[in-house]
């Protein structure tokens, strides 16, 4: 098992993850959740729906998220990123491409 | 979005398992290429395009320096922590509610959004929790003139991005309470006022006491105003009404003129209420008075670049009001409109006078509302024929004629008509919009216009043929065609006449915009008004003389009553001012006063294609392309060729041709008096001119449109 583990390459993790709920926290402290849509080598990500919490979501008191619709977030504002791993969405097709 | 913004789930769901993936991200993400993207196929630098990016000031309206550091609390949280009262709340705490609720809703007309305006006034987000009688009446009041207005302004349909913004954000506007409950609160609270009023009073012969003095006047005051908010939320509602030109022009009248006196008396006095403390206002965060809050409803806007609203000032807002209630009273004078032409012309002259999408709305609706009749009640081909009856007198609506009761022609003229509803419902629309956005439209109306027009000759031929079987000596031909024709013209003409009102024309493109006003459109517009009084004149006549025949001769010398004589003069007037403008343009050309652009890439004809290009739409008439115009209009086709001081000579005869019909015109307007001194003025420099005033100068005429947009005056330096 653990040799399949090394041949997925880096690419294949991130196809894996396309399409699927993301929670990115930001250098101000936001957290934004939305449908991971795109990527690229500076770390810059592509939310969809997404949805901007001022608060950690962890926090006591329940928060009305402002919808943002599509967001791009510059990768150097990246704190951390998490996957839902409920969410068993699977990207609709793969492409890559060199813009 | 409407309803659920407010109320949305949030998608922290409960079953949702985050797993911190961001080293296996970071590293995963040095894997890709320098400017490879990774992305699923459906989805494209197309969609990409229009992602908000965070952590820009100029997009990111969540971002810390975009956001104001002080803690912002609801109208619960504000009670709670003593920053807002919902009960003993002094007088002049109540007028400044009101008033400052006022210049909301002034800036919501002006076509900010509700966020923004009305709804940072957080008695409104929950008016049932307030103790105060005169505050919870106001409260819900507002609310119910804020749900009307908006669902009118939205049923109209005639107002843009820019105009209006209607979405209500789910906030809950009193659905509950009937519009007799609320004016019953309202007139409650006024008759309570009323009792405060009388005892307040200093009655005569007793010593005056400033308190009570004062107690009184600032009562009157809120007196006033509830009685304003009563009143015009009444005025609203029978707008609303489908028959109110039918039925409710007397009690229209009415209120309009308690709303205008109410006016008068709040307007010195708007002074009273608490008026917000004087600081800097930043981004959003201006001053404001207890109970409003700027930022309450951030959260809800949409995710565009960070807007800031500045409420309008209270002043202007009562002056906004004051001319809201000026512009209504245009619904007062319509059950006397019984013709769709004079319906058109006074819209057009309605629409001059820059009236707010409130009022544009209330008059499209009242002429037309959701039943689809004029007035609620005559269909509008009922209109259509009595207009184009006393228009052109088509033998085939002339009860006197054998065609009224064939029933093949019926069924033509019917059809015809029926094809015609859309485009005149569509031109009465047209003029409801806002001015800036009227050109487009017209040019779009114009290939509608075009096939009906067609329709409407063929119409025309077949009716001629069923004619002359039975009544030879008559003929039918080009009635409806004729009429159609002429608002085909006019449309054409609204759209060449609004590049001038929005400033479109470069003054090197005047001279053909001139020229086909001159030219073509009204030249077309003068014979298409002769000849529809031509046949009006000889058809009237005829539908006499098939009746008795001895009392002809005492009839022959009878006034007429249907003539378009009016409708001609103005269009020659106007006609001949467009030929002076075109013919002093020649003139200041051949004098070396204007110079042609000779910038690199510029085409005249690429230019003239495009200033008349919806024309090509049109069959009738047919567009004069820049060949042809260059042709026409090319002075060597006279030998020898004019020089300039013939053409200024021949541009002020144009000029005092204007003049002399416009005065000929009777009783009239503001407009046509203008017009007639700017054709006096225009005729005295040209003669100045013409004696060779500044023969040397090669400075550019100036051309001043500040009397009128359109027609400007020259001016030689």
């Amino acid at each position: 098992q653990q040799k399949t583990e090394e041949t997925v390459t880096g690419k294949q993790k991130l196809q894996r993850w396309l399409n699927k709920r993301m929670k990115i926290c930001m250098t101000d402290g936001r957290t934004l959740i939305g449908i991971f849509l795109c990527t690229d080598r500076d770390k810059n990500v592509i939310l969809g729906s997404c949805e901007e919490y001022l608060k950690p979501p962890e926090s006591e008191e329940k928060e009305e998220p402002r919808i943002l619709g599509l967001a791009m977030i510059p990768g150097h504002h990246i704190v951390n990123i998490s996957i839902d791993e409920h969410d068993k969405t699977v990207p609709y097709n793969l492409d890559m491409e060199v813009s | 979005m409407e309803t659920s913004i407010k109320d949305s789930q949030s998608t922290l769901k409960s079953s949702s398992v985050w797993k911190d993936v961001t080293d296996d991200f970071m590293l995963a993400t040095s894997d890709l290429q320098l400017g490879e993207l990774l992305h699923d196929s459906s989805f494209g630098l197309f969609e990409a395009m229009s992602a908000i990016e965070m952590m820009d000031s100029k997009m990111d309206a969540g971002m810390m320096c975009n956001q104001i550091k002080r803690k912002v609390l609801t109208f619960e949280q504000s009670i709670e922590a003593g920053r807002v009262k919902i009960t003993d709340v002094s007088c002049e705490d109540k007028l400044g509610i009101i008033d400052s609720t006022m210049a909301c809703l002034v800036t919501w007309l002006e076509g900010h959004s509700l966020a923004q305006t009305v709804f940072t006034n957080l008695y409104l987000h929950n008016p049932y929790i307030i103790e105060d009688r005169v505050l919870k009446a106001f409260s819900i009041c507002m609310l119910k003139i804020v749900d009307i207005i908006r669902m009118r302004i939205n049923i109209a349909s005639v107002f843009e991005e820019e105009d209006f913004q209607p979405m209500s954000y789910g906030f809950k506007m009193a659905f509950d309470l009937t519009e007799t409950r609320c004016l019953g609160m309202m007139k409650e609270v006024e008759e309570e006022l009323n009792k405060t009023l009388r005892s307040t009073r200093t009655k005569p012969g007793e010593e005056r006491n400033e308190a009570l003095e004062k107690e009184h006047n600032l009562t009157l005051a809120l007196y006033t105003r509830i009685k304003f908010y009563r009143l015009f939320y009444s005025l609203l509602v029978l707008l609303a009404k489908e028959k109110v030109v039918i039925e409710g022009i007397p009690q229209v009248i009415k209120l309009l003129s308690q709303l205008d006196e109410l006016i008068q008396s709040i307007q010195p006095t708007i002074q009273y209420g608490i008026q917000p403390s004087e600081r800097e206002a930043t981004k959003n965060d201006y001053p404001t008075i207890m109970g409003f809050e700027p930022l309450i409803n951030q959260r809800l806007l949409p995710p565009t670049f960070p807007r800031y609203t500045v409420i309008k000032d209270r002043d202007e807002s009562i002056v906004y009001i004051k001319q809201l209630i000026q512009h209504l009273n245009i619904v007062t004078s319509l059950p006397d409109v019984i013709s769709l032409h004079t319906l058109i012309d006074m819209f057009i002259e309605f629409s001059k006078s820059s009236p707010c999408v409130l009022a544009r709305s209330v008059l499209q609706l009242a002429v037309l509302p959701q039943n689809r009749r004029i007035y609620g009640s005559h269909t509008v081909i009922d209109f259509m024929k009595e207009t184009i009856r006393n228009f052109i007198a088509p033998p085939a609506l002339s009860t006197k004629c054998s065609l009224y009761n064939n029933s093949q022609a019926k069924d033509y003229v019917d059809a015809l008509l029926n094809q015609g509803v859309r485009p005149i419902r569509n031109i009465l629309e047209i003029t409801g919009h806002n001015r800036a956005r009227q050109r487009d439209k017209w040019a779009h109306i114009l290939e509608e216009l075009s096939n009906l027009q067609e329709e409407a000759d063929k119409v025309d031929a077949l009716l001629h043929g069923i004619l002359v079987k039975t009544e030879p000596s008559r003929n039918h031909l080009a009635c409806f065609g004729t009429w159609v024709l002429y608002h085909s013209l006019q449309a054409m003409i609204h759209y060449t006449l609004a590049g001038f009102e929005l400033e479109l024309y470069a003054t090197y493109e005047y001279h053909y915009v001139y020229w086909y006003l001159y030219e073509l459109l009204f030249a077309w517009l003068v014979s298409t008004l002769h000849r529809a009084d031509n046949f009006l004149l000889e058809n009237d006549m005829a539908a006499d003389t098939s009746q008795k025949g001895r009392s002809n001769k005492k009839n022959k010398k009878k006034k007429r009553t249907k003539t378009l004589s009016k409708e001609i003069n103005l269009a020659q007037a106007q006609q001949q001012m467009f030929g002076g403008y075109y013919k002093a343009l020649v003139g200041f050309r051949l004098d070396n006063k204007l110079t042609v652009p000779s910038f690199e890439f510029d085409c005249e004809e690429v230019r003239y294609s495009h200033r008349f290009g919806p024309f090509v739409n049109v069959i009738t008439p047919p567009v004069v392309y820049y060949s042809q115009y260059k042709e026409m209009s090319d002075l060597r086709r006279y030998e020898p060729g004019p020089t300039a001081i013939d053409m200024y000579d021949v541009s002020c005869k144009c000029f005092h041709q204007a003049k002399t019909l416009f005065e000929s015109i009777p009783s009239p307007n503001e407009e046509v008096q203008s017009l007639m001194r700017i054709a006096k003025t225009n005729f005295v420099v040209m003669k100045l001119l013409v004696g060779g005033h500044k023969k040397e100068s090669l400075v550019p005429p100036e051309f001043d449109f500040s009397q009128h947009r359109v027609y400007p005056i020259i001016k030689v330096i």
